[in-house]
């Protein structure tokens, strides 16, 4: 295995891009379309739980039909949420993955508090129907109705992944157990799938109701398989990625240079990332996102990477040759949002990997393009020799801004300052994106400089 | 937690508007006013699909399905009218009536929801009394039972085609 020593450290070469290829657009969906239809939907769940009940009346059938009106929407909102996950292109592209986590993280506990509700009122609602107390309802429901066993414990993992999904139960785990409790929906859903049909009042008797909630699960299930293990093997095998190189960009700070065949058939446009799988005796088994810090070219890709943690320090060690599994390309955070002449692109920490990306390609003339990099340290600053260049060759303007808020005694990016720095700020477009704390920031002084918020594109990495 | 707040009352709000037109719909089928039911013998349609007025083909809620046998028997007792069989979403009901001077003296109910545990629950209790609402009432303008719905919606259905049989 290489060591740090062998390599020769030399300065890292500029990356050498093609002119892009002109080439039809990718699909990318509109997020308010998506949760348009996604109300829709649930509106027609609604709708049918509305048809099929004539009456209520009376206590026990109002638990019971809130019962039932909670237990359909939550088997919607479960198969929405697995949808949201499965990595649809379209999707990713036009949403972006930080913004579908969001949804899904928000939609998830939502969806089990529903499950939870619906488990109580129908069973309240029974026992008061029947007259007998909930103790006994409760027995009597999971002994002799079919299929209740079973999703009652599917209630209970669902209301345990959302328990070690909760921000103070995260911080507490490490990402890769939580990751794998996560696994652990897939079976839930598994097991509560066939007491809707057996026990539900809505779709007991009705044929066609069955026939449809099927194909929309059957449906979202195919659409997991194929984007989530489907299509990376084909990925896999159509480009072979391997590492090319790895270069010392400054300390602790590491460029991997990845080659393969052809890459250009991957679509990825810069500001977007993969989620990289190294396949080393040690890192095999992690898959982590890492945005591309150049454009992507016909043969090769480039990611660069600072040393935060165990993986990322891995990376500096790896040999040239190393096969590499990289699922994607992912994220919304690319050309395709801007919507002005002039663009502000601002970044700090690891965010400017994507706006190095983006700095090289996106399309302004000279005079409009603006790069502000936010760093604590100059021994911080990474690609400043790319950055230069690339500013001095488009005439765009690029300021750096360094030193830690407690030592300047200001804030650097505070929008009196943010304005007088880049004139004109609030006809801009600004993409935004660094540590969370530096963002959120950021967002509140470009929307008191003015900038509206659909002009602020941010991207997390929370995700 | 501003969100889930917001969430919480809003699902709530939103339950109970749901749940609250459909109780309003209830009371309005289930005890038409007297003018409604014409003192004709043969039952007028009234509102929604609580009426049928023919003896054949109900459409319930769910499947409808008429079968069974819809006739007269004649005993010194009095007459047993059977009415049709309306089919409810969990099965369904058949009710016969025994019939002497143009009073309902007494009420069988030939065929009820009993597949599953939980219907008889329900209807071990509903049941009976559907049946002693038809004496005290003479007539098929008796309240559903809360909680037995689609079995009182089907009883009561086919206490009149048995009724309309009966020239009552």
């Amino acid at each position: 295995m290489a060591t740090w020593t062998d390599q020769r450290v030399r300065p890292a070469p500029r990356a050498v891009v093609p002119p892009p290829s002109p080439r039809p657009q990718p699909a990318r969906s509109q997020p308010r379309t998506v949760l348009g239809l996604i109300a829709l939907g649930a509106l027609a769940v609604v709708a049918l739980w509305w048809l099929d009940t004539p009456s209520v009346s009376g206590f026990g059938d109002w638990l019971t039909n809130a019962g039932r009106i909670t237990g359909l929407l939550a088997g919607y909102a479960v198969v929405i949420l697995l949808a949201l996950m499965a990595r649809i292109p379209a999707m990713e592209r036009g949403i972006g993955t930080d913004r579908l986590a969001r949804w899904h993280s928000m939609g998830g506990r939502y969806t089990v508090s529903l499950v939870v509700a619906h488990a109580l009122l129908i069973t309240w609602g029974y026992a008061v129907t029947a007259h007998t107390n909930v103790a006994s309802q409760t027995a009597t429901l999971l002994t002799s109705y079919p299929d209740v066993l079973m999703a009652t414990v599917a209630g209970g993992l669902f209301v345990l992944v959302g328990a070690v999904s909760a921000r103070a139960a995260r911080a507490r785990l490490r990402y890769e157990t939580w990751y794998h409790l996560h696994f652990y929906t897939y079976l839930a859903v598994a097991l509560a799938f066939s007491h809707q049909f057996a026990v539900g009042a809505d779709f007991m008797t009705n044929l066609p109701a069955r026939l449809l909630w099927s194909a929309l699960y059957a449906g979202v299930a195919a659409l997991l398989v194929w984007h989530r293990f489907v299509t990376p093997v084909r990925q896999a095998l159509r480009h072979r990625l391997r590492v090319a190189a790895v270069h010392r960009e400054a300390p602790g700070v590491v460029s991997v240079h990845i080659t393969g065949r052809h890459l250009d058939e991957l679509a990825a446009e810069p500001g977007q990332f993969f989620r990289w799988r190294f396949l080393t005796r040690d890192l095999w088994w992690s898959s982590n996102p890492y945005s591309l810090s150049a454009p992507a070219s016909a043969r090769l890709l480039r990611i660069t990477v600072k040393d935060l943690g165990d993986h990322s320090a891995a990376l500096a060690r790896l040999a040239p040759g190393t096969r590499v599994f990289a699922e994607g390309p992912y994220g919304a955070f690319t050309a395709a949002r801007r919507s002005r002449p002039k663009v502000l692109l601002l970044g700090g920490g690891v965010g400017i990997t994507p706006m190095r990306a983006l700095f090289e390609t996106l399309p302004a003339g000279p005079g409009d393009l603006t790069l502000v990099y936010r760093a604590s340290r100059q021994a911080d600053v990474v690609l400043r020799r790319e950055l230069d260049a690339i500013a001095a060759r488009r005439g765009a303007q690029l300021h750096y801004l360094l030193g830690s808020r407690a030592k300047l005694g200001y804030d650097p990016l505070d929008a009196r300052r943010l304005r007088a720095l880049v004139p004109d700020l609030a006809a801009h477009d600004v993409y935004l994106c660094g540590p969370d704390a530096m963002t959120e920031a950021a967002e509140r002084s470009l929307r008191a400089a003015g900038v509206p918020r659909s002009r602020i594109h941010a991207e997390s990495f929370q995700l | 937690m501003r969100r889930a707040a917001l969430a919480l009352v809003a699902t709530v709000v939103g339950l109970v508007l749901l749940l609250g037109f459909k109780t309003h719909s209830a009371t309005s089928t289930a005890s038409p006013p007297a003018a409604v039911s014409a003192p004709t013998g043969s039952g007028s349609s009234g509102s929604g699909s609580s009426r049928s007025g023919s003896t054949s083909s109900p459409s319930g809620t769910g499947s409808g399905q008429s079968g069974g046998t819809a006739g007269q028997s004649g005993t010194a007792a009095g007459i047993k009218v059977t009415g049709s069989s309306v089919g409810t979403q969990y099965g369904p009901v058949q009710v016969q009536v025994t019939v002497a001077n143009k009073k309902i003296t007494a009420v069988t109910v030939l065929r009820y929801p009993t597949s599953t545990g939980r219907d008889q629950q329900i209807n071990s209790y509903a049941i009976p009394v559907l049946k002693s609402e038809t004496l005290s009432a003479q007539n098929a303008n008796i309240d559903m039972v809360s909680g037995a719905t689609y079995t009182s919606l089907g009883y009561i259905k086919s206490l009149q085609s048995a009724l309309d049989q009966a020239g009552l």
